[in-house]
């Protein structure tokens, strides 16, 4: 339901959501292959320290705790509600929470808006704003953090700690990008399914992602926007300090259809362009395609904006720095010669390369590069002061230690970051490249497997730096 | 009529519960074979029409005025406070349970029970291993031990027959402490618990039938549950039409669905489609009961008309408490009755004056594990907990390690 800001007693409760003393699961099954038991045994695996109510008016206990009958027979004080029960009995446990007080509830349930039963979700929803008691969902998978050991809901994992917060409609994508981040090391600070949104709003993460310090950038998937503008407001107060990355689905013909069978998000009438001015308005920056919304929050969370289009692109490969400078102008940013961007670099990288080498830029220092090459070419690069971002890339040839070349890029990294210059790694080849990129993005720098998506996060980190510029006036 | 405009005609369409539906389930209520819930008129178990029984059989533990207490405060003269009070007590106790008997046939399974029976001196600690692994087997959904000429009999849904035999039947029936499994496919389902199911005959469906002792006995066989409370399990068990079954007021309080909505739809399930039944389950277990359960053999001349003659004859038998009609098996009727209650030597003697009775095969139930699909047994913590299994698109009889 629409909200025309975000509510300040939502945003102080959001983190009741994430940082509960105490839960109660409603629904909480003695059967170890249904949610209401998954949801208990995620949060104890994942090593959840605060008190834990199973309420289920037909057990005793459940994973050895005591339950019971309902959230309002609950001896203790109750943080967090989440609810997994059928729909027909999600109205009265509200009701029972309204009673007992509690902060904040999440409902898990599906078989609301998105199956006709609007009216259904909007009395619900009215009834906990009039209590003030902040509903996250319905329709929704869970939330959590790796940095506070928080898996709450049917979710298998936990990201790895980053600095991305993934904040979601859909349940299944959330899945994916929290699979991306065990696989591919795309670090969270946390995580949250909205489903239907029907009251807790993306505007009020927004604002509770702006205050959290493990949060360096907000990444949030659409399906519909209820309320446009305590999105531009929100987005507007937070930009100015962190980036947020938007995708926006259901635009397509059926696809408007399918948002609204999903997470009832009501697309009708509404054009891409639409999206694109509220998004602009809001200081947002929007990707297409879901490999591009996770390759540029991975940037943005981890590397400062980039001040100006003066990159350096350092590469023995050069059919890599052909595909990346054909998607540098093709992204709207084309690159400028070395001499162009500083007299003198040009000489001083060449003192790093074989005389094949191509000192324009993409500097060419040639596949039989040595770590040592990369290391004073990376050095000479981050040190020359017209240089504003440096681009690395690494095409493993049979002569090329990948190890070592990566070592080499992590120690100038750490020696040269405080000079606030991004810098972005790719490394195209096998098992080798895998391994670089994990090791790279352990250290704080975003690698990509493909030029595109590494030429894409630069492109992404200068958008940030004139957002921030125009939104800190 | 020519054949080319024979070809032309278009194909009779029903709805289960219409005029349109074949003649003969005016009789029997013979449950077509559904294909899942492509059957015209079928609707799933969490249908918004089924809403009612669904906000019942999930409150009903904590908010017992899901029933319509006006209703049955009338019918029984105990006032609104006291049958909450009994209720929830009764709940409590684990001395009563709501049970949903979906019609399953309908729904695109079939129902197999099947008796096992094990050779003479297997152990007391043997059967109680096959009754562990009974009582936990999800794929079970109704189950009970027994002493006598048998010392199981179990029942579940399956879609393929096969998967029960693979899943269910093969892994302890080839044990060598087995001397038969036999199985029967169930023709009819007449009575449960006493109350009569959809294919019970003309217009007993529904109808909750007790012998006349019967409650006199009980009073006098065990202390758990008094002449009130057995008055009151009675009454809501009780055929009524919905209004006076349920509160559709409560439930739309506590769901937030409109009332109509929900009348409608269950009225339309239970009372005209026949899709399920919902029953007060009385926890005999817990009460001390025994039951008697007789398996009869038909001689195989008989008819199958007069084999359903005979099953609705028995049925017309209030003591008889449960009533199966099989097809394919070694056996055409199960009936059941209460050791302490009715006298079940009499009862016998009523079966063996039928000349169409070749043999009749006797055991005691003793324990039951599961009353279909919500799990008993409160000593493993598992009180009511329900477990819904459906074999659709699985083939168990593939071996994971053959794959």
């Amino acid at each position: 339901m629409k909200i025309n800001k975000a509510r300040k007693y939502v945003v102080d409760n959001l983190k009741y959501a994430l940082n509960p003393s105490s839960i109660a699961v409603v629904g909480a099954s003695r059967y170890p292959n249904k949610v209401g038991y998954k949801v208990i045994d995620g949060l104890k695996k994942w090593g959840y320290k605060g008190t834990i109510y199973p309420v289920n008016p037909r057990a005793d206990n459940v994973y050895g705790l005591k339950a019971y009958k309902t959230v309002k027979d609950i001896p203790g004080e109750v943080d967090l509600v989440f609810i997994a029960v059928p729909a027909h009995l999600v109205k009265m446990v509200l009701e029972h929470s309204v009673e007992k007080k509690v902060k904040i509830v999440v409902i898990a349930t599906s078989a609301f808006k998105e199956i006709g039963r609007g009216e259904l979700q909007n009395k619900l929803t009215q009834y906990c704003r009039d209590h003030e008691l902040p509903l996250i969902g319905p329709n929704l998978v869970g939330m959590g953090s790796p940095y506070l050991n928080f898996n709450c809901g049917f979710i298998p994992y936990l990201p790895v700690k980053g600095p991305v917060a993934m904040i979601s409609q859909s349940g299944a994508n959330l899945l994916a990008a929290l699979g991306t981040s065990q696989m591919s090391h795309l670090g969270m600070s946390f995580f949250v399914g909205l489903g239907n949104k029907a009251d807790v709003d993306f505007s009020e993460f927004i604002a509770y992602g702006g205050q959290d310090p493990n949060t360096k950038c907000l990444a949030l998937y659409f399906e519909g926007l209820d309320s446009p503008d305590a999105l531009i407001s929100a987005c507007q107060s937070v930009v100015p300090k962190k980036p947020v990355v938007v995708i926006k689905v259901g635009g397509s013909k059926i696809g408007v259809k399918a948002a609204f069978a999903h997470t009832a998000s009501e697309n009708e009438g509404l054009n891409d362009a639409y999206f694109d001015e509220i998004f602009a308005k809001a200081g947002a920056i929007r990707a297409t395609t879901w490999q591009e919304f996770l390759d540029i929050s991975l940037a943005l969370g981890m590397q400062p904006p980039l001040k100006s289009d003066r990159v350096v692109m350092i590469t023995n490969g050069g059919g890599s720095g052909l595909l990346s400078c054909d998607h540098f102008e093709r992204s709207g940013m084309p690159m400028h010669e070395l001499k162009e961007i500083s007299v003198g670099l040009s000489g001083k990288i060449q003192a790093y390369m074989p005389m094949f080498g191509s000192p324009l830029n993409p500097v060419d220092i040639a596949g039989t590069a040595s770590p040592v090459h990369y290391k004073g070419a990376f050095m000479q690069a981050f040190c020359d002061p017209n240089v504003d971002g440096v681009y690395g890339s690494i095409c493993p040839t049979a002569v090329t230690d990948v190890e070592a070349v990566v070592d080499y890029a992590i120690e100038i990294y750490d020696k040269y970051k405080h000079l606030g210059k991004p810098f972005v790694m790719e490394c195209q080849g096998g098992q080798e490249c895998h391994d670089a990129i994990m090791k790279l993005r352990d250290h704080g720098i975003p690698a990509y497997p493909t030029p595109e998506q590494a030429v894409n996060a630069i492109v992404a980190l200068r958008k940030y730096a004139k957002i921030k510029a125009n939104f800190s006036k | 009529m020519t054949k080319e405009k024979e070809k032309t005609e278009p194909t009779p369409t029903y709805l289960l519960g219409s005029d349109e539906q074949q003649k003969w389930m005016q009789k029997y209520f013979f449950a077509p074979r559904g294909i899942a819930f492509a059957e015209p008129g079928i609707v799933a178990l969490d249908n918004p029409k089924m809403s009612a029984l669904n906000i019942t059989k999930s409150s009903y533990q904590i908010r017992p005025e899901v029933f319509n207490l006006n209703w049955l405060s009338e019918a029984t003269k105990v006032k609104k406070e006291e049958l909450k009070k009994r209720l929830l007590r009764l709940y409590d106790e684990h001395l009563i349970i709501l049970v949903l008997n979906g019609s399953v046939q309908v729904e695109g399974f079939g129902l197999y029970y099947w008796i096992v029976k094990l050779r003479e001196g297997t152990s007391p600690k043997i059967k109680k291993e096959f009754g562990d692994w009974y009582q936990n087997k999800d794929e079970i959904c109704s189950s009970w031990e027994t002493e006598g000429d048998f010392d199981f009999f179990n029942g579940n849904h399956m879609r393929v027959l096969d998967n029960l035999i693979w899943n269910v039947i093969m892994p302890l029936g080839q044990r060598p402490e087995v001397e038969y499994v036999h199985l029967c496919p169930i023709r009819r389902d007449i009575r449960e618990d006493w109350l009569n199911m959809p294919d019970a005959p003309g217009g007993m469906y529904r109808q909750y039938s007790w012998g006349e002792e019967e409650e006199k006995n009980l009073l006098k066989c065990q202390d758990k549950l008094d002449a009130t409370d057995i008055k009151i399990i009675k009454a809501i068990n009780q055929k009524r039409p919905m209004k006076d079954y349920f509160d559709f007021k409560v439930l739309a309080e506590i769901s937030g669905l409109d009332p109509k909505d929900m009348e409608e739809g269950i009225k339309d399930l239970i009372e005209s489609k026949r899709i399920v039944v919902p029953l007060i389950y009385m926890n005999w277990q817990k009460m001390g009961l025994t039951h008697k359960m007789y398996l009869i053999k038909l001689s195989q001349i008989i008819p199958s008309w007069r084999k359903a003659e005979i099953a609705d004859e028995l049925a017309a038998i209030p003591e008889f408490n449960l009533v199966l009609e099989f097809t394919d098996s070694f056996y055409d009727i199960a009936v059941r009755a209460c050791n302490q209650t009715t006298n079940v030597e009499k009862l016998l003697e009523k079966i063996q004056s039928y000349t169409e009775v070749e043999t009749v095969k006797q055991s005691n139930m003793v324990k039951q594990y599961r009353r279909w699909v919500d799990r008993l047994d409160d000593h493993n913590g598992f009180w009511e907990e329900s477990i819904f299994t459906d074999d659709f698109l699985q083939d168990y009889t593939v071996r994971k390690e053959e794959k």
